[in-house]
């Protein structure tokens, strides 16, 4: 049967694994056919995100911020169940502040997270120890706030436009050895980050937060179907490219 | 108690702050400030707060207390 988005055969990381859109990325990936090695902090949730997949999965638990164990757990990975063909970066942490309570350590831990560990985990995925050398994909997840402004948002807005740079410079560096780099900047997508963070606010602001998109909140799989899109090879002439997929919040 | 009432005092855009302050008094009182106390709450006391605990706290003093509440 013809299945141009088959990703039988194919192996990708994917990082923030436990819940919301890691998870529901983990779960299509994983019906669509490929192995899927989860990452997270919390290996509760990636056991139960395991349990879900219909594929094979590996789990490693990795603290994102530790870059020498990330990438020893990945090339050990990699020795079991042979080499990879991209990432999906989710792993992310909000950063709610004014700019006069920017705190410089938080601000440090949140570019790590959201932007330094996608690089490291590019820099780990392009060697061809690890790289399968075939239908590379690297997948960054950005915000709509990467693409457009928003007041007590300028640290995540940072670690997030930081990605679409990240993502035009690798697009170029990595096209020689095959690997495509893309970017999704997801809308507001109902999960418990967004609960975490619409609890500052008043009940008026989840009444704000629907208007801002046209066709309302999105649900995690309307990004993990975008995802499953840009690494399978219908998507093979896509590269460098920053994908707005929210519901038309950016098309105001 | 002295770093914190520093803290506000940057928070509010005031010279200094006093515990008896009210906080929906001060020129700077807004969504952006409330915030901000948010944020440093989080950061602070590890303690997570709303918009509406930081008005019914009343006072800078009552917002102490709430941050160092369990």
């Amino acid at each position: 049967m013809y299945n141009p988005i088959s990703l039988a055969g194919k192996k990708y990381i994917v990082t923030g694994a436990s819940s919301g859109i890691g998870k529901a990325t983990s779960l299509l990936l994983s019906k669509l056919g490929a192995t899927i090695i989860l990452i997270d902090l919390n290996d509760k949730g990636l056991s139960e995100t395991a349990e879900s997949c219909l594929n094979e999965t590996k789990i490693l638990v990795v603290d994102l911020l530790d870059s020498a164990d990330l990438k020893a757990k990945i090339v050990n990975v990699v020795s079991e169940i042979g080499k990879i063909n991209g990432f999906i970066h989710l792993a992310g942490r909000p950063y709610l502040s004014p700019l006069k309570s920017l705190n410089e350590k938080v601000l440090l831990d949140v570019l790590k997270i959201n932007s330094i560990a996608g690089l490291e985990l590019a820099k780990i995925c392009s060697n061809k120890s690890v790289f399968s050398g075939e239908s590379g994909a690297f997948i960054f997840i950005s915000s709509v706030y990467g693409c457009v402004g928003s007041a007590a948002n300028v640290g995540y807005a940072m670690s997030k436009s930081a990605l679409h740079g990240i993502t035009k410079s690798l697009a170029i560096e990595l096209a020689p050895k095959g690997i495509r780099v893309n970017c999704i900047a997801p809308g507001f997508v109902k999960t418990n980050m967004l609960d975490s963070i619409s609890g500052s606010f008043s009940s008026e602001y989840d009444e704000v937060i629907n208007k801002l998109h046209p066709l309302g909140l999105g649900d995690a799989e309307d990004i993990a179907n975008s995802i499953a899109f840009l690494v399978s090879d219908m998507a093979k002439w896509i590269t460098g490219s920053i994908i707005n997929v929210d519901g038309g919040f950016t098309a105001q | 108690m002295e770093d914190f009432l520093e803290k506000m005092a940057e928070l509010f855009e005031e010279d200094t702050v006093q515990l008896t302050d009210t906080i929906v008094d001060f020129d700077a009182w807004d969504s952006l400030t409330s915030l901000s106390i948010i944020a440093y709450s989080g950061e602070e006391f590890q303690k997570t707060i709303t918009v509406s605990q930081i008005v019914e706290a009343k006072t800078i003093g009552g917002l102490y207390e709430l941050l160092k509440s369990n």
